[in-house]
């Protein structure tokens, strides 16, 4: 996945999260598509995969913080589109765990998460960006 | 308004595209010679004060430049992660749809977009297919609405 300079909030712990979630969701999609067997290939996705997760709740969390900080309007909105994103996460995994790793489980997964992510951090993201910058808060949080 | 149904979804499309891939360079096109039984259609049925349903329909090279652009890999053919990236833009584009429809109360909700199937109702109030022209390939969308 490639960063953008359009993808920039302004916002420094902000960027800097965004940054880091192209870098693991890039490595994870990387794994996925990497062109070898499924057997070959399953325990890196499921490594990968962890590494994102993780990572996916922990920003989605510090970005409602500073959307709390700044008294975003559109705070409540924005955090159920982050609970369901994480809800779906969730729900895939489990499935995922029960079919015993199945591939095509993932490969959805990783197409949508791919499109999900570029249109929530280009659209929805930017928005916090708008408003901080509108009400003169923006910068400071770096 | 409800006669500019599609003109809402093809500014979401042009938005989306603009977005997503960096693709400001679209104009329309007609709809004839649209090879539209190859390639991915993807439904998303619509419910609320218009109901039915919108079908995307790409060519799989226009698929697989998408998927090249968005994720910066190569991809060679449309598979199960094609499908549902392809998918998840279509969902986006119908997405906000809905909130522009909203501003003009029209109050509508999605579906989860599906494998298109062939039109066995017709006889739709706005039944039309628009297409546009992108430096990835064509897009068409074929719009089947009826008003509550
Ligand atoms: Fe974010
Ligand atoms: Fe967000």
């Amino acid at each position: 996945m490639l960063w953008k300079d359009k993808y920039e909030l302004g916002v420094p712990i902000i960027d800097a999260q965004h940054r880091e979630l192209f870098q693991r969701v890039g490595d994870f999609l990387k794994t996925l598509r990497s062109p070898v067997s499924w057997e070959e290939k399953v325990n890196s996705v499921n490594e990968t995969l962890e590494f994102m997760k993780g990572y996916v709740v922990e920003h989605f969390h510090d970005e409602e913080e500073y959307q709390r900080s700044i008294s975003y309007p559109g705070y409540e909105a924005h955090k159920e589109v982050h609970d369901d994103m994480v809800n779906y996460v969730q729900e895939v995994s489990q499935e995922y765990e029960s079919s015993g790793y199945n591939e095509k489980l993932m490969q959805q997964f990783g197409g949508r998460l791919l499109s999900w992510l570029i249109n929530h951090v280009a659209s929805d993201d930017q928005r916090i960006a708008a408003y901080a910058i509108e009400k003169g808060v923006a910068g400071g949080e770096g | 308004m409800r006669d500019n149904v599609h003109s809402l979804f093809l500014e979401a499309t042009r938005n989306v595209f603009q977005l997503m891939l960096d693709l400001s360079d679209i104009s329309d096109r007609s709809a004839e010679n649209f090879p539209s039984d190859e390639g991915l259609g993807i439904s998303i049925g619509i419910e609320g004060d218009l109901t039915g349903e919108v079908i995307y329909r790409f060519p799989n090279d226009t698929s697989l430049s998408m998927v090249n652009i968005m994720s910066g890999m190569e991809v060679d053919s449309v598979d199960d992660f094609v499908v549902s990236a392809i998918s998840e833009i279509a969902n986006i584009i119908s997405g906000n749809v809905l909130t522009m429809l909203a501003e003009n109360d029209l109050k509508c909700d999605i579906q989860p977009p599906v494998p298109s199937k062939p039109d066995e109702n017709g006889g739709y109030e706005l039944q039309t297919i628009k297409c546009i022209s992108t430096t990835v390939g064509d897009v068409c969308l074929e719009i089947r609405l009826n008003a509550a």
